[in-house]
C-alpha cells in the first residue's frame, strides 16, 4: 500500500517537474539541458536495442546456415545492380588464380583455328560463389538477375546472346557501352626486336646480290620474295579496311583512307605461335603480358600530327624504308606503357629535303611545304588544317637546313 | 609642434588590414604559381637533353657494308674511367654461333638456316614449307611440325607453331646465352657507373638513334663482338654528348673496323673460330 502511494507521488511529482520544465519561461535553459539528455539517453537505447535484435537475427541465420552443409564460398548478399560490373581487382577475385575461371583452350562456342581463351568463363566458375546472385527472388525482380549483364546482353534464361570478349570484335558479337579494359598489356619491344632481328635479306637465285628493297609489308603470295629485314610485319601489317572514326570524330575532317595505318596484334594467336608452351611467358601464364590495372583503362584511339602520311604511300611503291629507320625509339622500348609511334620529321628529311641529287626527283619537299606555307598559310602534304595551320616548330626548320 | 599619436593605439587598427592584404595577395600569388610551375615544367622541353646518331660499318674484303641488326649499348663515363668495364668486356669471348649448335647436335641444315638470315634464333624469320621437306628440309623443323600435326587442328598451324614443339637449347639456347653474358655486362656497368645502361638497335643501314640523353660523356659498345662474315667486331668508343635535337645531331658517330685517329674509338676484330662437332 505504501509503496503504491510513493508510487504515486513519485509520478505526480515528477509530472509536476515536466510542466514545470515545459512551460516555466524563466527555467528554459535548464529545461533545454534535460531535453537533449533526454533524446540522447533515447537514442543510445534505441541503438542498443536494434543492434542487440540485428546481431541475434544474424546468429539465428547462421545457425540455420551451419545446418546446411555447404563446400562452396558464397559472396556476400548485395543489391543486384553492384553484381552487374564485373571487377577482376575486387579482393575475391584478385585471391583466385586466372585457370579457375579461364579454361585454356577454351571450349564451345570460340571458333577459331588455334587453341585460345576467346570466351567468357563457363557458368559454374561465377556460379560457384554467386548463387545468391543468381537464383534468389531478389534477384529476379525487375529485369532479371543483373550479373547476368556481366556476360549477356540481356538477363533472359534463354537469351544467350553475349558481349564481345576481348578487344577488337573480330567476332561481331555485341559491344558493351562502356568500352574500357581492366588489364594493360606488357610487351618489351626491345626483346622481340633481339630475336626477330634479321639482317641480311632473303636472296632467291635470281635475286641481284647487292640489291636491297626493305619492307614495311606483310608478306603476300604473290610478292614472296620481298625481304623482311626486321620482321615487325610479323605483328604489324597494313591495315587494309578503313578504320572507325573515333568518338570525336576525324580531325580536319580528313578521313584516312585505307592502308593508312598498320595493324596491332588483336588475338593470342600472335603471342601463342612462340608462348604456347615453353617460352615464357607461356599460354596458362596470363600474368605474363596482362597486368591487372588499378581502374579501368580506356582504349586509346591512334594520333597522328601527320594524319596524312601512308605507309603505302611515297610514289615508288610505298615509303621505302624499313620500320627502324623511322620509328627510332621502338628497339629501346621496354613497355608499351608511354609508347609512343614516334617519328622525328628529321627522319622525313632524310628523304623529303631540298636535295634532289640524294632524294626521289618527284619527291615532296620540306622545302616546298615551307613555300607552300607562306602562301596558303595552311601545310597540307602531310598535315590536316588543324595541325597545318600551326606555326612549324623549330624542328621543321632545322630539318631542312 | 608635431603631435605625435601614440603608436599603440593607431599601429594595430590601421596595418592590420593592410597586412592581412599584402598576405592574401602572396598566397594567392604563390597559388597561381604552383599549376603555373608544372604547366611549365611541362612545357618547356628539357634544355639537357642530346642525340647520339650511330652509324656503323665494317670492311669485309674491298667492299665497306653497313652492320645492321646489331644492339649497341649506352655506358655513362670516359673510356678512361671505364677501363676495367672494358678490360672485362674486351676478356669475355662468348662462343660462336656456330660452335654453340654443332655443340648441341644440330643439323647441318639448320645451322645453314640460321646463318643465311644471320639469326640467332629460330625466331627470327618464318619457317617456310621448302624447310619441311625436299631438298632444303631442316630436320629439326620436320620433327617439331610433325609433333604439331598431332596437337594442333591443322598443317598451317603446325607450322606457324612449329617453334613450341622445338627443344629449348636448340630453338633460342645460342640467343639466351649471349643475352646472360650481355645482362653480366649491363650489371658491372650500371654498379660502375650507377647510371642505366640505354640501348639502341641499327637498322638494315648501319644506323640507329640514342635520343634523350642526358649532356656528357659515354662509352658506345656493342659488348659482345658482332657476327661479320668472318670476323666478330667488338666496339668500344667514346662519345661527347651536348644539349642537342636530332637535327643537330645528325653528324653521326662512326664506328668502323678502320682506324680513325679522330675518333676515340676502339675495336677487336677477331676471326670466326673453327668448331668441331662434339656430340
Amino acid at each position: 500500500m505504501v509503496t503504491h502511494q510513493t508510487k504515486r507521488k513519485v509520478a505526480q511529482r515528477i509530472s509536476q517537474r515536466a510542466q514545470r520544465i515545459l512551460l516555466c519561461v524563466p527555467l528554459r535553459p535548464l529545461r533545454s539541458k534535460l531535453l537533449v539528455k533526454c533524446c540522447l539517453a533515447c537514442f543510445l537505447v534505441l541503438v542498443a536495442a536494434s543492434g542487440a535484435v540485428v546481431l541475434a537475427v544474424a546468429q539465428t541465420r547462421q545457425k540455420r546456415r551451419a545446418s546446411r552443409p555447404s563446400t562452396q564460398q558464397q559472396a556476400p548478399k548485395g543489391s543486384a545492380a553492384k553484381y552487374s560490373g564485373f571487377l577482376h581487382s575486387s579482393e575475391k577475385h584478385k585471391s583466385l588464380t586466372c585457370n579457375a575461371c579461364h579454361k585454356l583452350p577454351t571450349s564451345g562456342a570460340a571458333k577459331r583455328d588455334f587453341p585460345d581463351v576467346a570466351d567468357f568463363p563457363n557458368h559454374d566458375a561465377c556460379v560457384r560463389c554467386h548463387r545468391q546472385q543468381f537464383f534468389t527472388r531478389q534477384a529476379f525482380m525487375g529485369t532479371g538477375p543483373a550479373i547476368c549483364t556481366v556476360c549477356h546482353v540481356r538477363a533472359a534464361p534463354r537469351e544467350d546472346g553475349r558481349f564481345n570478349f576481348g578487344k577488337p570484335n573480330i567476332a561481331g558479337l555485341a559491344m558493351k557501352t562502356k568500352d574500357e579494359r581492366q588489364f594493360t598489356i606488357e610487351f618489351p619491344h626491345d626483346k622481340h626486336q633481339n630475336v626477330i632481328a634479321s639482317s641480311r635479306p632473303r636472296r632467291s637465285s635470281n635475286q641481284a646480290a647487292g640489291f636491297i628493297r626493305a619492307s614495311f609489308f606483310q608478306p603476300e603470295p604473290a610478292d614472296d620474295k620481298k625481304p623482311d629485314y626486321n620482321n615487325c610485319s610479323i605483328c604489324h601489317v597494313t591495315r587494309k579496311q578503313a578504320i572507325g572514326a573515333p568518338p570525336a570524330g576525324w580531325p580536319g575532317s580528313f578521313v584516312p583512307p585505307a592502308g593508312t595505318f598498320k595493324t596491332q596484334p588483336h588475338t593470342h594467336d600472335a603471342c601463342f605461335d612462340c608462348h604456347w608452351k615453353g617460352q615464357k611467358p607461356t599460354s596458362d601464364d596470363c600474368a605474363g603480358c596482362h597486368k591487372a590495372s588499378a581502374s579501368f583503362v580506356p582504349t586509346d584511339w591512334p594520333t597522328r600530327k601527320s594524319a596524312k602520311f601512308l605507309h603505302e604511300g611515297g610514289g615508288e611503291g610505298g615509303h621505302v624504308l624499313e620500320c627502324t629507320s623511322c620509328h627510332i625509339n621502338i628497339t629501346r622500348a621496354s613497355t608499351l606503357r608511354g609508347l609512343a609511334p614516334d617519328v622525328p620529321i628529321a627522319m622525313c628529311a632524310s628523304c623529303h629535303n631540298d636535295n634532289k641529287k640524294v632524294t626521289w626527283k618527284k619527291i615532296v619537299s620540306l622545302t616546298d611545304e615551307f613555300a607552300q606555307l607562306k602562301k596558303t598559310g595552311n601545310c597540307t602534304y602531310c598535315h590536316t588544317s588543324e595541325v597545318g595551320k600551326k606555326k612549324p616548330p623549330a624542328s621543321h626548320d632545322a630539318a631542312v637546313q | 609642434m608635431k603631435t605625435r599619436f601614440p603608436t599603440s593605439t593607431r599601429v594595430p587598427f590601421l596595418q592590420r588590414p593592410k597586412r592581412n592584404i599584402v598576405a592574401g595577395a602572396i598566397l594567392g600569388f604563390s597559388f597561381l604559381l604552383f599549376p603555373l610551375y608544372f604547366f611549365l615544367a611541362a612545357q618547356t622541353p628539357p634544355a639537357s637533353r642530346g642525340v647520339i646518331r650511330l652509324k656503323v660499318r665494317y670492311k669485309s674484303g674491298d667492299s665497306p657494308k653497313d652492320l645492321a641488326r646489331k644492339r649497341f649499348f649506352l655506358i655513362k663515363g670516359t673510356l678512361e674511367e671505364n677501363k676495367s668495364l672494358i678490360e672485362r668486356i674486351k676478356q669475355t669471348d662468348p662462343m660462336s654461333r656456330e660452335c654453340y649448335y654443332l655443340g648441341k647436335g644440330a643439323s647441318p641444315a639448320l645451322i645453314r638456316w640460321l646463318d643465311d638470315n644471320d639469326c640467332d634464333s629460330v625466331y627470327c624469320r618464318e619457317i617456310e614449307e621448302k624447310y619441311l621437306s625436299g631438298n632444303e628440309a631442316v630436320p629439326e623443323f620436320q620433327a617439331a611440325y610433325n609433333q604439331g600435326l598431332r596437337d594442333f587442328k591443322t598443317p598451317e598451324l603446325a607450322r606457324r607453331w612449329l617453334t613450341v614443339n622445338l627443344a629449348a637449347d636448340i630453338r633460342d639456347g645460342f640467343y639466351n646465352q649471349k643475352q646472360r653474358t650481355i645482362a653480366d655486362l649491363i650489371s658491372l656497368a650500371e654498379a660502375a657507373t650507377k647510371t642505366k645502361v640505354m640501348s639502341v638497335m641499327t637498322d638494315r643501314k648501319g644506323t640507329a638513334y640514342l635520343t634523350d640523353i642526358e649532356a656528357g660523356t659515354y662509352t658506345i659498345s656493342n659488348l659482345v663482338g658482332s657476327k661479320t662474315e668472318k670476323t666478330s667486331i667488338l666496339w668500344t668508343c667514346e662519345k661527347d654528348v651536348k644539349a642537342g635535337n636530332l637535327a643537330i645531331a645528325m653528324r653521326p658517330l662512326i664506328l668502323s673496323n678502320e682506324k680513325d685517329p679522330k675518333a676515340k674509338c676502339e675495336f677487336v676484330e677477331r676471326p670466326l673460330p673453327i668448331c668441331e662437332h662434339t656430340k
